[in-house]
């Protein structure tokens, strides 16, 4: 559709539009219309597929990494910033994952929400509208304000429709990472007045600002490595920083729970992606052996902890924490199979994982518990639900032919090769399969036994929840649906059905589907992600590999100092001018 | 040892696909002509098993209640054995000898450039590579396949509706997932297939969910089965880092070129032991060796066909195909290190899990535990350098024991799920049980390595390779040779302990207590099974005209009469014998075993002078890459003699002693225990429980399966389990409590802050308009103070 | 800042007795300030306080017309038109909240609200 193209500046600011305006009709319903407020939801969900599609058709695949449909507006030029919105691959694929999250919470919420619906689904559009923003902002502080802008509708849908312990849930969840996007955000400003610094004005733009931090000294850039990872870890969760996860997940409403696993927690690996590797690649290279590590616990540790979980949604949580270990450590493998996988590993994850939420929210409308002592065997009772749970249960396990292995076994392959030191790399004698890199066998092998930690507590989990022999909550009655949580104000209730109704498998299809359709033909993908991620990693060896001090922690030779209007040269190492003339020079 | 490579690739793909051609990589060493096209139909034996799946996951969504699945899935598997079939004679009608092969793609699966070169790349296609070995494992994989769903189709008839259907889903996937990991033309598809098998394993082992065994052993299967995943994977990144490939056609070009991927002499290259070893930790866990074994006795909860097909005749022999198929990696190591270790590992399982198979009376776990016990034999067989004979065995061990394990499925099925081997006698003799006595009889034999059976002459390779391999090549070959011909002696006493104890002798039995099966065979006082079924309705598509009073011995019902349900004063229990479907598949499979053995002196094709059609067949696959080091193991002698002469004699021997001993201790009077034995009830074998006394806690121990269930379970399930607890203290205490202690802190500060905030509008006010007085009293002061 | 009160006392231009000056101004608007602050803090009816603050506010605004006739220029003059438009908004919302908080507790007693006691 190439005449698409030429609305292009507008295209991708409809996308965070719509669901705000249907988020807008939403909140001025009349009370009491439920039916109007799901249907208008449905409607403000769906037309961003309707907008996506065509938005996916026109993007241009095989150049994954330019930036596409680039429009930029002025917001407040005396600081430099943009409205300024692109989309590159790795923007698509979580752009797509967005929008099909987004009628598929609509719909899994039906049955679930009765009482303050349009305020629920309102919050529910706001919050897609944002993370479309987070993912298509190409300004840094735009960016950030969608970010953190995401917390604040997931704060009032766990703090109003959560469970019981749902208030400090909210708050933990807020604070927690708000006080990490806080690091972040110190660490993007700094980035930008070194750019004002170097260059004379302020600027947040993406590029810019990427070319620059390239060229920052050792020291600057690992000071800045921990201060941007601040934020991006806690979101991710990296092990030591995940422990509002569980409890967010646990209290979260269902919905609320498959955005959380499905695209929030992908916007910590998609500022590591962008803002860390790709901004800062000494620094990465540097510390790609601590994050490996600290992946790695997380993998082992967490799957552990899964274990002995009697809540099964504070499982699949902490399943979470453990499963986005691969992806962390996929991306700080630093070669392109790493970083392919761990791409793929987050709409893999987003697939799987928010199924499994799905399911489990399924299961406590019915027999409200989610305390694998209370059910079990319901594969008796709900042969559908069972033979979805095992389903995606199995994609989560990373079983081979469904989507999570590709992602998987690429993260592991990417950590496997990625050592110049074991495959005898300098000597000449370069093996085939071998890249630079950091991390190494021990690492994968290390990470490989996660493999097993994961097939373990999934399968117990499978175990006691659908095999075995039935157990049913006491006083727990199929006739009556859930009578208990009637609420009056609402027509259109219905009794649930013992097995899953036509809606709700309508909900699991697709993402059942796509699991299947991405572990046999993940090809396309695979094709779209390999070059950005080559020359990703080409960037990464040249910026930061290269660049890494031997033995002298500080940068090479220092260089002229660069003028405001200098194009920087890729690589080209930027010392700040001295503050004192800058500052003098400028006056205000 | 290039010209025995002769790789013909023959490169169709489907759609016109044609062009995808590692044709290009085949360098060199063309010297036969093509063996003819291979086209895509070729892709119907792994896609027609897909294609049942479907269908019967269909049957599942519109609640199929009939025996449509069964159908469904013998058709498509007899349909793909007939393709495997033709697919055997397009591979070996070029007559070109070794190396024929032909890639059939399906589409692009995995195709990842990582580099800036085209070679720096991920390539792992959804492709087939077809080869002699291929095929010969497809051929019993499809042809037992569809033999046993027949046999299935009426085993699980008491459960037609949701859960038949489930049970042929997951059969198809399984037999799909086979022949990915048989035909894969690469590592990656045969890992697809390995845990494929492995999810349906899983499936059909808790097929009976509300049973907590069943999950249990289930899980179990999954989960050991998946650390020795790790180890395979492991090895298969090894092998793509190090060859640059994982595609069969480019990987054993550089084996056969004695190169890595780098170009360097891959013989000093650290890789050939690291590789190797890696594959071999995923083979033994999917074969049930050393440590890995304790999953295949509990997957016997399965049902009886399940066993028959995954736990015993197909899916336990992948870790064999897997070192077959990349045998020339494993013999690229001058000094065999990893296939010592095989053949070792091999010897020590089969003789381990032979001693106890000697003390368990659990029939069907006897067979499980024979499986454990013969897949070491192949082991024991890749080991020593006679990959023949171990693809030989596995040939004919998929029959006798797919016989055993289906004769154990028909007394199962007819006896309420009666298993102890202590609880049943003559069932032979039992009316309608004939033919499953005849084919348990002609199992055993087979088994017990009686002269002239398939397994006899397939097991010989094994043994005499044993001598025959000189110990500078595998350390220590005689003394495996040692062990397997001890075992082979084991091996017969146990398959006729049990043959002699359940279906000779006094005829008697005890009911078992499976609820669904133990219904076929209770009916009201004074009726037949015939006349209750007639008058339940209960289809069963087999009439078996049986009168009714017919001996029951002096124990029958004795379990039965635990049944809150049942009656034993107005109802009775006969053994429900097999019908026309399970009696036609056991014919079958006991016809192919007997037949079998025929083909060791199949001498037709190029290198059958060495075990018979099989040894030619994979004389043609890409195992004789390994010929050169095959050849060189010969030499070693058996007391001064050829082990290959003698063994025949040998090992018919310890045959007969095992036999006799067997028949010694359990084989009842008279001729049935060929005179010697003395037993007179069913669950009292004088002279064998004498013995059992005799060696007191030896026996209780291998009873227990030398208690290494328990020995895993406290030494790493619960410490595993014990370190979890702490670090989810750990984790809610320590590393969640810092955070809250954060979270503390200006929560404490203010608590004491807002003790000021009173609530009361007027205090506010007030305390506003003081401050306000005090800002102007301050100023008034210090400026006007100041002035002064 | 004594001599800068008796300079503003006696006035820009020393004329005839009657005329105002910034001082009398200021003392009225301190006056109207005091009498609304005591106001507010006495009377415990919402409107009568309401009315106190905005008597507070005309009361600065007072003074910054004073001032601003003072210095000879406008800015204080437009401040005071900004506060009256936006008081006269503020007005509007505080008499709506106070008609509220009547129909919840049927009494405009301030000291019954004290909710946001810590």
């Amino acid at each position: 559709m190439p005449d698409l193209l030429e609305y292009a500046g507008l295209i991708l600011p409809i996308g965070i539009i719509l669901p705000l305006v249907f988020a807008a009709l939403v909140a001025i319903t009349p009370r009491g219309k439920n039916d109007l407020v799901r249907a208008l939801a449905l409607v403000g969900t769906m037309l961003p597929i309707a907008w996506y599609i065509p938005l996916a058709s026109a993007f241009d695949w095989s150049n994954g990494s330019a930036t596409h449909f680039a429009a930029k507006y002025q917001w407040f030029t005396p600081l430099g910033l943009t409205a300024s919105f692109g989309a590159d691959v790795i923007t698509m694929l979580l752009l797509g994952l967005t929008v099909l999250l987004g009628p598929i919470c609509v719909l899994a919420s039906y049955s679930a929400i009765t009482e303050r619906v349009r305020t629920y689904y309102s919050w529910l559009l706001i919050l897609q509208a944002a993370m479309t923003g987070v993912f298509v902002a190409r300004d840094l502080m735009m960016f950030y304000v969608f970010f953190e802008f995401t917390l604040v509708p997931l704060y009032i849908l766990i703090n109003l429709f959560g469970s019981t312990n749902r208030k400090a849930a909210a708050t933990k969840f807020f604070l927690y990472t708000f006080t990490g996007s806080i690091i972040t955000l110190a660490g993007l400003i700094y980035i930008a007045w070194q750019h004002k610094i170097a260059r004379g004005a302020w600027s947040f733009d993406f590029n810019q600002l990427r070319d620059l931090a390239r060229g920052l000294s050792f020291e600057q850039q690992k000071w800045l490595f921990w201060a941007m990872l601040a934020g991006f870890a806690i979101k991710v969760p990296l092990f030591p920083v995940h422990t509002w996860l569980p409890l967010a997940h646990t209290e979260a409403p269902t919905a609320g729970s498959v955005i959380l696993a499905g695209v929030l927690l992908k916007l910590g690996t998609y500022g590591i992606y962008r803002f860390v590797i790709d901004f800062l690649p000494a620094a990465s290279t540097y510390f790609a052996p601590t994050l490996a590590v600290l992946s790695i616990i997380g993998i082992l540790y967490a799957g552990l902890i899964c274990w002995v979980q009697t809540d099964v949604k504070k499982l699949v949580a902490y399943s979470s924490v453990s499963h986005l270990g691969y992806c962390v450590l996929g991306l700080f493998a630093l070669n392109s199979v790493g970083l392919t996988g761990s791409v793929l590993y987050m709409i893999n994850h987003g697939l799987s994982t928010g199924a499994l939420f799905l399911l489990i929210g399924f299961m406590y409308e019915r027999y409200h518990t989610r305390s694998l002592k209370e059910v079990g065997g319901l594969a008796k009772v709900m042969p559908i639900w069972a033979s979805f749970m095992v389903f995606f249960t199995m994609a989560s396990v990373g079983l081979p032919g469904l989507n999570g292995f590709i992602s998987e076994i690429m993260c592991l392959l990417g950590t496997f090769q990625a050592s110049g030191l074991h495959w005898g790399m300098g000597d000449g004698r370069v093996l085939p399969g071998a890249t630079w890199g950091e991390l190494g066998p021990w690492y994968a092998f290390a990470a490989g036994l996660g493999v097993i930690v994961t097939a373990m507590y999934l399968l117990i989990m499978l175990g006691k929840i659908v095999w075995g022999p039935l157990k049913e909550p006491a006083g727990h009655d199929h006739g009556h649906g859930h009578g208990d949580h009637g609420h009056d104000d609402h027509g259109g209730h219905a009794k649930l059905s013992k097995d899953l109704n036509a809606r709700e498998i309508g909900v699991l299809m697709p993402l059942a589907v796509l699991c299947l359709v991405l572990g046999l033909f993940p090809q396309p993908l695979l094709r779209a992600l390999e070059g950005p991620t080559r020359e990703m990693a080409r960037n990464i060896d040249r910026f930061g590999r290269q660049q890494l001090p031997s033995d002298d922690p500080r940068l090479q030779t220092p260089s002229a100092p660069v003028t405001a209007q200098a194009a920087i040269a890729p690589g080209a190492s930027i010392t700040p001018p001295a503050p004192a003339a800058t500052v003098g020079g400028e006056g205000r | 040892m290039t010209d025995l490579i002769n790789q013909l690739p023959l490169v169709l793909g489907m759609a016109g696909d044609a062009a995808h051609a590692s044709g290009g990589h085949a360098a060199g060493a063309h010297a036969g002509p093509v063996a003819g096209q291979l086209p895509s139909w070729v892709l119907a034996m792994p896609f027609l098993p897909l294609l049942a799946c479907v269908l019967c996951g269909l049957c599942a969504v519109f609640k199929v209640r009939t025996k449509l699945p069964a159908v469904i899935t013998v058709v498509s598997l007899a349909a793909a054995f007939v393709v495997a079939l033709l697919a055997y004679q397009a591979t070996m009608s070029g007559g070109a000898g070794a190396g024929q092969y032909a890639v059939v793609k399906a589409w692009d699966w995995i195709n990842f450039q990582f580099g800036s070169q085209s070679t720096q790349s991920v390539v792992a296609n959804f492709a087939f590579y077809i080869d002699a070995l291929t095929c010969l494992w497809m051929l019993f994989v499809c042809g037992l396949g569809a033999v046993i769903a027949l046999y299935a189709s009426e085993y699980m008839s008491h459960d037609v509706g949701p859960g038949y259907t489930r049970f042929f889903v997951a059969f198809n996937l399984f037999v799909f997932s086979m022949a990915c990991l048989v035909m894969g033309d690469n590592l990656l598809l045969l890992f697809l297939g390995w845990e494929g098998v492995g999810l349906c394993s899983y499936l059909l082992i808790g097929y009976f969910y509300t049973k907590p065994a069943a999950v249990a052993a289930g899980k179990k299967a999954f989960i050991v089965n998946r650390i020795g995943d790790v180890g395979l994977s492991m090895g298969i990144m090894a092998t793509f880092v190090v060859f640059g490939t994982v595609e069969y056609t480019k990987l054993f070009e550089l084996i056969a070129a004695g190169k890595t991927g780098a170009g360097q002499d891959l013989a000093t290259h650290w890789s050939v032991w690291v590789i190797p070893a890696l594959l071999t930790v995923g083979a033994f866990g999917k074969s049930a060796q050393l440590f890995f074994y304790v999953w295949l006795p509990d997957a016997m909860e399965g049902p009886t066909p399940v066993s028959a097909l995954i736990h015993a005749a197909t899916m336990v022999t992948a870790g064999v195909f897997l070192i077959a198929r990349v045998y020339p990696l494993y013999t690229a190591d001058p000094s065999l290190t990893v296939l010592t270790v095989v053949a070792w590992a091999g010897a020590i399982t089969a003789l381990w899990a032979a001693t106890i198979e000697m003390a368990i009376f659990d029939i069907k776990r006897v067979m499980g535990y024979s499986t454990i016990s013969q897949l070491g034999f192949m082991f024991a067989g890749l080991g020593l350098l006679t990959p023949v004979g171990a693809a030989f065995h596995t040939f004919t061990h998929a029959f006798f024991k797919a016989t055993l394990f289906l004769g154990v499925g028909a007394v199962m099925h007819g006896f309420g799920g009666q298993l102890d081997l202590r609880r049943m006698s003559g069932v032979m003799w039992m009316k309608g049980f004939g033919l499953v006595g005849i084919a348990m009889l002609i199992g055993s034999i087979n088994l017990s390595g009686v002269p002239f059976t398939a397994g006899y002459f397939s097991k010989d390779m094994i043994l005499a390779a044993g001598f025959a391999t000189p110990g500078t090549m595998i350390g220590g070959a005689q003394w495996v040779g040692w062990i397997l011909l001890l075992t082979a002696g084991m091996t017969a006493y146990y398959t006729f302990r049990t043959y002699l104890r359940v279906y000779v002798g006094p005829k008697e039995f005890v009911p078992g207590d499976d609820p669904d099966l133990v219904d076929m065979g209770r009916h009201p006082k004074g009726t037949t099974l015939d006349e209750h079924h007639a008058h339940h309705g209960h289809g069963h598509g087999h009439g078996h005209g049986h009168d009714h009073g017919h001996s029951h011995g002096g124990v029958a019902d004795r379990r039965l009469a635990h049944r809150q349900d049942f009656d034993p004063t107005t109802e009775e229990f006969d053994p429900h014998p097999p019908g026309l479907a399970m009696k036609a598949a056991i014919a079958i499979v006991m016809v192919l075993s007997v037949l079998a053995a025929g083909l060791y002196f199949y001498k037709g094709l190029p290198g059958g002078e060495h075990g018979g059609w099989v040894g030619g067949v994979v004389h043609a696959s890409q195992v004789s890459g390994s010929q050169a080091v095959v050849d060189k193991a010969h030499g070693g002698t058996f007391f001064g003699q050829d082990p290959h002469k003698v063994m025949y004699y040998v090992s018919a021997l310890i045959g007969f002693i095992g036999i006799l001993i067997a028949a010694f201790l359990h084989g009842p009077k008279g001729w049935q225990g060929l005179f010697i034995g003395n037993r007179q009830k069913c669950d009292v074998a004088p002279r064998a429980d004498r013995l059992a006394n005799l060696f007191g806690p030896l026996t209780k121990l291998a009873r227990n399966k030398y208690y290494v269930d328990e020995i895993y379970d406290a030494l790493i399930v619960k410490q595993l389990w014990l370190t979890s607890h702490i670090l989810h203290w750990f984790d809610k205490w320590l590393v969640d409590g810092l955070v809250n202690l954060f979270g503390l802190m200006p929560r404490g500060a203010g608590s004491i802050a807002r003790k000021q905030q009173t609530g009361v509008l007027h205090e506010y006010a007030l305390r506003m308009a003081l401050g306000v007085a005090l800002v102007l009293a301050i100023v008034i002061v210090v400026k006007v103070g100041g002035v002064r | 800042m004594i001599d800068v009160l008796l300079t503003l006392a006696s006035g820009p231009t020393p004329g005839p007795m009657a005329q105002a000056t910034l001082f009398h101004y200021l003392i009225v608007s301190a006056l109207m300030f005091g009498i609304g602050l005591i106001g507010f803090l006495t009377r415990r009816n919402l409107i009568i306080m309401f009315l106190c603050t905005e008597l507070m506010f005309q009361a600065a605004g007072l003074s910054l017309i004073a001032f601003s006739r003072f210095h000879l220029n406008h800015t204080g003059e437009t401040f005071v038109i900004f506060v009256l438009t936006i008081a006269a908004a503020e007005a509007a919302l505080a008499l709506a909240l106070v008609v509220l908080l009547f129909r919840r507790q049927e009494t405009l007693d301030a000291g019954v609200w004290s909710q946001l006691r810590g």
